[in-house]
């Protein structure tokens, strides 16, 4: 035993040596409050568990978890895009999380929870009653200054019972060693997705270390959370939607992982329609009612006949179907007044007047300019003040600029400041500048401070709020820590509250006894099963255009093929990828250049790597709908195949390479996907696309006096060579082939078999019109299938090819417009014109 | 003075619409110097739903949805109204405009006549340094304020002209003030800026005039269709006063008020979402007659 002892003695050496190195080399900033060290110069108890822990792990292992959770993060797809990007960019994790002691996070909490309660008071107000601003509490000006003081919901009681179900305060801990609001977030809160993910990749890449922290779990506040939606509603089992501006928004991908882990559906204004009091969802099935609405779209947008005319992101009506009461909106549009900073300097004696106690936070110290006083004091103290706007985003007269230092401006623009402020002082507030605290972050193998600002969540519940343990921190680049918000240089951090006693684990999944037995999940949106099929038609064409790349190159390759019919071939191969645009026509034939061009120009949109990005694009979409690997598959082969290649050799292998990967995503959607509607769209696009493509190959290839070498092209490109040799033993012949490719049920690349599939998908589908009569898509599905099963080789001419493709196609356009009226294609709403 | 008032927007659309669901303000207001006397509306093709309220401002509100295929839509609206205004001349003493802003900014509600709500930017009259800087040139320090709201009325009068084709509902208020043209509403919208600019409450109006003038008296600009005009809160004492810049004129009983909010977006006569169209052509014919 004795032995062994020392084994630990010699593997905790190091750990000790490596943590008092870090600990020489953090020093923290002048005159700045910091996490980790305290005031007298002494680690924290809690961080020093945390680096203790974590010291013990070696050099190369840190790096590797922290490798670890990179990786996951670029496969998982967790992006965000800042104003003006056009990609997606890697959401920067900090490799550290902020570490909070359970004792000081309970005071947190408190101040948190207690602000919720006044602002959902305040709301109640100043939307109903108006009593507190009557009676002098709140100055008018102070709320109708605010672009989010909305005159239509005056008076409209919040359907539900409350204006708020999830706050959320950016908090900093001031100097004191308090922590200090620094502004409220009672509009659309976001973060809360980005703090779920981030705790699951850290908690995965340290896996042991969080276990044995005792981290509290960020589950059971979703759990609450979500509780609280269902039970606002009117019905039991009620459809509860997240309505997000959609896949161009900044923070999309949170709103996609929020709908998946909540089980909530995500919606886009278009989705939804007014009928009566209600709201609907434009679905496969016609219109399922919706009772609850989680919205990411900021109020102004939410409902073109009442508020912003110029929205597209909303829902015509919706405030009406609010005043019925038909539909309960998280947060209550209007809610939003309440992030105005005119406001702060009145929260304390609202508290005091509403609550009848002190608020147990402080906020960072705000004087609104509107008040004589208020703005002399910040006149008098302008270099020491920053100067910010009264009620949004913005300084009046300094666009484009955060918040105004005094001390920082140039002379001339600081009697500008002074003049605007004299002149309208309600649109400005002068805020103290605050030192606030720094947290460690890892950068090259060293502990450096840097500010960090956290936003905390609070969720309301039947009985008070509840808290989110932990958060959404953001990190800045930069020592200072003004105006850390998502833009250049920031990273975020997991937030870890960490108790003294064990934590239950807990994780979203309900219990046994509350759930009742489904087999089918949900419903699915017109939009979502447009994206779909599109989905399947996209992977499907990028597939045939490889299968012709290949086949043009492949010969290339073997000198013994350069017969005059091997180069017929060949130039037809090159004119179908002409005429699907995957490339340009060239004045003499040059094979190469075009199977390199309809392999992966950026520019051609039939090239097959134009046609996965689209297929990306579309899957954007839909995101809370793929499984993580079919994403990552999608992600991968995408990126590959932008590769450069350099001659006909990686044009094969590159070809070859997406092709397995095309087919191990067919091979998730079979096997992982539920065989709900869903599942169905994303088949009947891929088999309406192969359908076509494969009448479109075999009248291109087993025209009526095609010769060996066309045949067996054909054969290769749809994958039956092995199948063809094995029943027939000769040569290609063109009756057999034509046979094989086109009318054979059983050969799962036909024709025929596609269009048997669409026609038991088609059926397997809920009718939309009640009249008894057959609709649209299946009757052209079942009039293609009985002429396929009729048919007789020997007897098929090319231009009956001709017309089975044109009939394919017109499958494919009726199967749009009849489960997708709302789709890309269809009609947008538009606004009347205005008068004059 | 009594008027009947014919107010009929046509639509036609290039493609069927199959769906449209429309706001209308298009009731006369019922105060403010005017008696409103009789009002109805037609709507061709005939709305599946018609509900009715008083928004916000006080203006009646009706909502439209019409569910039947169609390629043109005709709203046709006809009102009696009785007007009875007694304004003070342009020259009559008031109060210091520095002190009218103070009491505005001091209003202890956010109802619709309180003055409080027409002191900031909205969504169609954002406050710029160089409109306020125009206005505040009529606003001398202690100057009353009728006078100095007359006087920047008849400067933007005569430093603006009137050109129909010049904008659309669409043209920012900067581009309108810069090139120092356009319509009622334009100018309606660079006078509301100005005095919001300086702290002044000032509301957006939206009505019509008399189509044909009393003997000896020259046609107003805009008669022909529906017009629009600033209404100033000019203190607790005198109350709220509309001001026409387009005519330079102080409104008395020539003008009849449709709606009043803090810009065309809260008074828009007709506005609605429909689906199908693409292309889409908009007539308005107003007509309005003395009866006595």
């Amino acid at each position: 035993m004795a032995g062994q002892a020392g084994s630990q003695e010699n593997k905790a050496r190091p750990g000790q040596r490596r943590m008092a190195q870090w600990m020489r080399d953090y020093v923290r900033l002048p005159g700045t409050p910091d996490e980790y060290i305290a005031e007298d110069g002494a680690p924290r108890a809690v961080w020093t568990r945390f680096f203790d822990a974590f010291a013990a792990l070696n050099p190369a292992d840190i790096e590797r978890r922290f490798a670890s959770a990179d990786r996951h993060l670029r496969e998982a797809g967790v992006t965000y895009r800042t104003p003006g990007d056009s990609a997606d960019r890697i959401w920067p994790l900090s490799h550290l999380p902020l570490i909070i002691d359970e004792a000081d996070w309970q005071q947190l909490a408190a101040g948190i929870a207690q602000r919720a309660q006044l602002l959902e008071m305040v709301l109640r107000d100043l939307y109903g009653e108006g009593r507190l601003v009557a009676e002098g509490a709140i100055p008018a000006a102070a709320i109708a200054g605010s672009a989010e003081y909305l005159r239509p919901l005056s008076g409209v009681k919040p359907p539900g019972g409350r204006y708020l179900h999830l706050y959320a305060a950016d908090v900093g801990r001031g100097p004191d060693g308090r922590w200090w609001v620094l502004g409220d977030r009672t509009q659309a809160p976001s973060g809360t997705g980005y703090a779920l993910e981030n705790r699951l990749v850290l908690s995965r890449a340290f896996s042991s270390l969080y276990k044995s922290m005792n981290v509290e779990r960020v589950a059971p506040f979703f759990e609450a959370f979500r509780d609280n939606l269902r039970a606002s509603a009117d019905r039991d089992e009620p459809q509860i939607g997240l309505l997000t501006p959609g896949s161009f928004s900044e923070t999309y991908f949170e709103h996609a992982t929020l709908a998946r882990y909540l089980g909530f559906l995500l919606v886009e204004g278009d989705d939804l329609a007014v009928s009566g009091d209600r709201i609907y969802i434009r679905t496969v099935a016609g219109l399922k009612r919706l009772d609850v609405l989680l919205r990411r779209v900021d109020s102004n947008s939410l409902d073109p006949l009442e508020l912003d005319a110029s929205s597209q992101l909303g829902v015509p009506g919706l405030i009406d179907v609010l005043r019925r009461n038909g539909v309960v909106v998280a947060n209550m549009p209007g809610s939003g007044v309440l992030e105005a900073r005119a406001l702060l300097g009145f929260l304390p004696s609202l508290s005091r007047r509403l609550l009848g106690e002190d608020l147990k936070m402080p906020h960072i110290a705000t004087w609104w300019c509107g008040q004589q006083s208020a703005r002399e004091e910040v006149l008098s103290r302008l270099d020491e003040i920053a100067i910010e706007g009264a009620y949004g985003q913005g300084i009046p007269g300094f666009p484009g600029h955060g918040p105004v230092l005094g001390g920082e401006l140039s002379p001339g623009d600081r009697e500008r400041l002074k003049a605007v402020i004299n002149e309208r002082g309600i649109d400005y507030v002068g805020q103290e500048l605050v030192r606030l605290s720094t947290t460690p972050v890892w950068e090259n193998g060293r502990l450096t401070p840097r500010p960090f600002v956290l936003r905390v969540f609070a969720a309301a519940t039947q009985d008070g709020w509840t808290i989110m343990p932990g958060g959404f921190c953001r990190i800045a680049e930069r020592t200072d820590a003004r105006a850390v918000s998502m833009g250049d240089g920031v990273r975020s951090a997991d937030v870890w509250v960490v108790s003294d006693k064990e934590v239950p684990a807990a994780t979203l999944l309900p219990a046994v006894d509350t759930v009742r037995i489904r087999r089918i999940a949900g419903v699915l949106p017109s939009r979502a099963a447009d994206n779909l099929f599109w989905l399947g038609r996209y992977l499907e064409r990028a597939e045939a255009t490889l299968r012709l790349v290949r086949a043009l190159v492949t010969p290339m390759r073997d000198p013994g093929k350069g017969s005059p019919t091997a180069q017929h071939a060949a130039e037809r191969i090159q004119r179908m990828l002409v005429a699907w645009g995957a490339a340009l026509q060239t004045a003499r034939p040059n094979p190469a250049k075009i199977a390199t061009e309809a392999l992966q120009s950026p520019d051609k949109f039939g090239s097959a790597l134009s046609l996965l990005r689209a297929a990306q694009r579309t899957a954007i979409s839909l995101r809370e709908r793929l499984s993580p690997d079919a994403w990552q598959v999608i992600t991968e082969m995408t990126e590959r195949l932008a590769i450069e290649v350099e001659d006909d050799d990686g044009v094969v292998s590159a070809a070859e390479l997406t092709l397995q990967e095309l087919a191990s995503f067919a091979g998730l959607a079979q096997e992982n996907m539920n065989r709900a509607a869903g599942w169905r769209f994303l088949d009947m696009g891929r088999r309406a696309e192969r359908a076509i493509n494969t009448a479109r190959f075999g009248r291109q290839f087993a025209y009526d006096d095609a010769n060996d070498e066309d045949l067996d092209i054909l054969l290769t490109l749809v994958d039956c060579q092995i199948t063809y040799r094995s029943r027939y033993l000769v040569q290609p012949l063109l009756a057999p082939v034509r046979d094989l490719v086109v009318l054979d049920p059983y050969n799962p690349r036909s024709v025929a078999f596609q269009v048997s599939v669409l026609n038991d998908h088609i059926a397997n589908l809920p009718a939309l019109k009640e009249h008894g009569l057959i609709e649209r898509p299946q009757r052209l599905a079942v009039a293609a299938q009985a002429m396929l099963t009729t048919a007789e080789a020997a007897q098929l001419e090319v231009k009956t090819l001709f017309a089975l493709e044109q009939d394919l196609l017109n499958l494919a356009d009726a199967i749009g417009a009849h489960y997708f009226p709302h789709g890309p294609n269809a009609s947008r709403p538009e606004k009347l014109t205005g008068l004059a | 003075m009594i008027y009947d008032i014919r107010h009929v927007t046509s639509y036609s659309y290039e493609n069927p619409v199959s769906v449209a669901r429309c706001s209308l303000r298009l009731e006369p207001r019922n105060g403010d110097g005017q008696e409103l006397v009789s009002h109805s509306v037609e709507i061709r093709p005939r709305p599946a739903e018609r509900t009715t309220r008083r928004d916000f401002f006080g203006t009646l509100t009706e909502s439209i949805l019409i569910e039947t295929a169609h390629r043109s839509l005709r709203i046709d609206s006809r009102s009696r109204v009785s007007v009875s205004r007694r304004v003070p001349d342009r020259t009559a003493s008031s109060s210091p405009w520095e002190s009218v802003r103070d009491v505005a900014l001091a209003a202890t509600s956010l109802g619709p006549s309180s003055p409080v709500g027409y002191i900031f930017a909205s969504p169609l009259v954002p406050i710029q340094p160089p409109v306020t800087a125009y206005a505040s040139a009529s606003f001398q320090p202690g100057a009353g304020i009728l006078a100095g709201a007359a006087d920047l009325m008849r400067r933007i009068r005569s430093d603006f002209r009137y050109d129909p084709k010049a904008t659309v509902i669409s043209t920012p208020l900067a581009e309108v003030f810069e090139k120092r043209h356009g319509v009622c509403q334009d100018f309606a919208h660079v006078m509301i800026a100005g005095l919001r600019g300086l702290g002044l409450p000032a509301a957006y109006v939206s009505g019509y005039l008399r189509t044909v003038p009393p003997p000896g008296r020259p046609r107003l600009q805009g008669a022909d269709a529906t017009h629009a005009w600033v209404s100033l809160w000019c203190g607790p004492g005198i109350g709220w006063i509309g001001f026409d810049p387009t005519n330079d004129l102080l409104v008395e009983n020539d003008h009849i008020i449709l709606a009043i909010g803090r810009d065309f977006s809260d008074v828009s006569p007709v506005d609605g979402i429909i689906v199908g169209s693409r292309k889409q052509k908009l007539n308005v014919a107003v007509d309005v007659v003395l009866v006595e």
